[in-house]
């Protein structure tokens, strides 16, 4: 179990530059992500996503909370007894292309760590290949094609999975995939996306999934919590798929509003909320951080800073899941509603898609 | 603010001056690049119209030649790409192919304006955005450097943007949705009537990517332009595009009214691209990856359908020669299988 308590962090502004004080990236940050679990952060570039994932994984270090890994809370160590706590967090970050050594074959890739995990446990060499090989067969790759060659001989997805091969070799108790997907061809974006929700299940394993796109958190967070993070702060956050469902913070809105429509056989939503104007990092408010945005904005939003509270203050909630920091909560309609049989505007004897025979997942390597 | 009417008549004059509206037709496109194994095509007998005053959205992975096919449009195919067969031509322009260097770089610009992919990282980082204008009036052999600057800051009022600020700004004191509304302007700058843009929101968030795109449907519908917007995001495309082409290892498989081709892709690629997209509504559990890898232009099959090696209905019929069009209305596809389907 990973927990985070009221992280924040800073970054200085360089000296003598405007002389506004530096970007506040993460502003009291709490997040439970329980084993086997999933959690995914969205919010647009500069919400203080990446900087989270890099602070879980000890990338980064933070200014003031506590992150609390199995139990142990790293403030409590010293900053070399943290190392191998980290070392149970790995990074998967969005570039395959520049993640593997390009001079060194997926074989070597993979053995250096898994001869010094042998060395740790006293394994012998016969191990360290049985494991590659175990490893890669999870990650949907033929160990004989992949182990010979070079990271530029593979597709992008070969290599995120590499990638991923390579962070499963020090057993870790979670991955943070930082946008894992978006420099992937499209047709293979998705087997990415079912090995990262396979892994939870197979090796228990808790997948902390970090991207701007809601539709991908939605399947990889399938049955977690999903955050939604502006300004360094969770405006909101719920159970995946009830949030997606009903979100009641004006921001969470406007990203499901941003999401396009398909034509055909989407409807867009009743409502579609636009933020006022493009973020800036550095304004300071003393209120609501999103209410200089927020087409909903009222006077009292100005005052101060709305906490975090369940959604039940809304009246009609369901439950104590949801919370959101909203003075003036609302449900509204945002999500485009998929086409019902004969509703499409087009051709109305087959508005559903036609259904397909069954496809083996993963690529091939031939 | 007697600047924009003069502008704004200017425009009508050249429109009406030019004739029909601007439409754009490929004929059987090939071009070649050249390889270890012989030149090997990119693009392969494509044919391709875009309505005049319609967005059409070409669609394909990378390496499925959708670039190649647009800066065709340009005559601006890259070395040592050569475009082997095939015609390009543009009303008010003629045979694009066959103009000399110095015409090319007239009409490129003044009859057509071109985004290019990651536009938002092209421009010159040491000059502000307003220098970088007039460079590229310069270089078109504009006179009138007012006009070209009274025409900028018109577009970029249209497009939301604080012309001044932008115009004085450095590259990196923009954001990235900003750099590429500015690729948008300077596309537009000279007149253009029709515009190309090459994955014009790759690399923005899903906020600028609405606000990009809202944009691009604006400046389409007030200048009346003919848009072609290539992406490999068939979100994009299925927001924006009136007709939609998908594009794969070189060839168009599939090609119709967006919403009719979504509704019900006939190509067993175009139905593969769709399962395998993660939506936010419906079932989540119902999407599936396709399987295989797309090719590259040594793996693309040398005979029979192109898509064959991926698809979950071929039969030994596929392997035979590439499949000819099927041709439905406005719609068309390539596929043996599910042109059986309709029988």
């Amino acid at each position: 179990m990973i927990e985070a308590h009221g992280i924040t962090r800073t970054f200085a502004a360089r000296r003598g530059m405007l002389g506004r004080g530096g970007v506040r990236a993460l502003r009291g940050v709490d997040v439970t992500i329980p084993d086997r679990g999933a959690a995914s952060f969205i919010g647009e570039s500069g919400c203080g996503k990446t900087t989270l994932g890099r602070i879980l994984c000890g990338l980064e270090d933070f200014d003031e909370g506590d992150l609390v890994i199995d139990g142990q809370s790293m403030t409590a160590l010293k900053p070399k007894e943290r190392a191998p706590h980290y070392r149970r967090i790995q990074l998967i970050h969005q570039d395959p292309y520049t993640a593997l050594n390009p001079t060194r074959t997926i074989s070597q890739i993979l053995t250096d760590p898994l001869r010094l995990r042998a060395g740790q446990t006293g394994a012998g060499g016969t191990w360290v290949t049985e494991r590659r090989a175990q490893l890669l067969e999870l990650v949907g790759l033929d160990p004989d094609y992949v182990l010979p060659r070079y990271p530029h001989m593979l597709s992008g997805g070969m290599r995120q999975r590499v990638v991923i091969a390579r962070a499963l070799t020090v057993d870790p108790v979670a991955l943070v995939a930082d946008e894992a997907v978006s420099m992937i061809d499209v047709s293979l974006r998705l087997g990415i996306l079912q090995l990262l929700r396979d892994l939870r299940t197979q090796l228990g394993v808790s997948v902390l999934f970090i991207t701007h796109d809601v539709a991908t958190a939605r399947y990889v967070g399938h049955g977690g919590e999903l955050y939604v993070l502006y300004r360094g702060t969770v405006v909101e956050r719920g159970p995946t798929d009830a949030l997606i469902a009903s979100p009641v913070h004006p921001y969470t809105q406007s990203l499901l509003s941003a999401v396009p429509v398909l034509r055909g056989i989407e409807s867009p939503a009743r409502d579609r909320v636009v933020p006022k104007g493009p973020l800036d990092e550095r304004a300071e408010v003393p209120g609501c951080l999103f209410e200089p945005r927020c087409p909903f904005a009222e006077p009292d939003c100005r005052n101060q800073p709305p906490p975090l509270v369940t959604l039940d203050s809304l009246g009609d909630a369901p439950g104590e899941a949801q919370a959101h920091a909203c003075l003036h909560p609302a449900r509204r309609s945002v999500v485009p509603v998929p086409a019902v049989r004969g509703t499409a505007p087009e051709d109305p004897e087959r508005s559903v898609l036609p259904t397909q025979r069954p496809t083996e997942p993963g690529p091939s390597p031939t | 603010m007697t600047g924009e009417a003069d502008l704004a008549t200017a425009d009508a004059l050249d429109r009406t001056g030019s004739g029909a509206a601007v439409a754009v037709r490929v004929q059987d496109l090939t071009v070649t690049f050249p390889t270890p194994d012989g030149p090997l095509p990119a693009v392969a007998g494509v044919s391709l119209s875009l309505v005049p005053g319609g967005i059409t959205g070409l669609v394909g992975e990378s390496g499925s030649g959708k670039s190649t096919l647009a800066l065709t449009l340009l005559n601006a195919v890259p070395f040592p790409g050569h475009v082997a067969a095939g015609a390009v031509s543009v009303d008010g322009i003629g045979d694009v192919l066959a103009l000399r260097r110095a015409e090319l770089r007239r009409v490129r610009g003044a009859k057509l304006g071109y985004v290019f992919q990651a536009s938002q990282n092209s421009l010159n980082p040491l000059k502000q955005v307003g220098k970088q204008l007039l460079d590229l009036g310069r270089s078109h052999g504009v006179r009138d450097r007012r006009a070209l600057l009274r025409r900028a800051r018109q577009l970029m009022d249209e497009m939301g943007m604080d012309a001044a600020r932008v115009l004085a700004s450095y590259q990196h004191e923009l954001s990235g949705g900003m750099r590429q509304r500015v690729g948008i302007v300077f596309a537009l700058v000279l007149n253009a009537h029709v515009l190309i843009l090459d994955e014009p929101t790759t690399a923005l968030d899903m906020l600028s990517q609405a606000a990009v795109l809202d944009i691009i449907r604006k400046v389409h519908r007030e200048h009346h332009l003919t848009t072609l917007i290539i992406s490999h995001d068939v979100g994009v495309i299925g927001d924006l595009a009136d007709r939609m082409a998908v594009m794969y290892a070189g060839r168009i498989v599939e090609e119709g009214p967006t919403a009719a081709v979504l509704a019900n892709p006939m190509h067993p690629y175009t139905r593969g691209l769709l399962t395998a997209m993660p939506r936010i509504s419906g079932d989540i559990g119902a999407a599936r990856p396709l399987p295989g890898r797309p090719p590259d232009l040594a793996s693309i099959p040398r005979a029979g359908c192109v898509f064959r090696p991926r698809c979950p209905l071929a039969t030994d019929g596929c392997a035979a020669a590439e499949p000819p069009d099927t041709v439905l209305l406005d719609r068309r596809f390539a596929c043996y299988v599910t042109a059986g389907e309709l029988a």
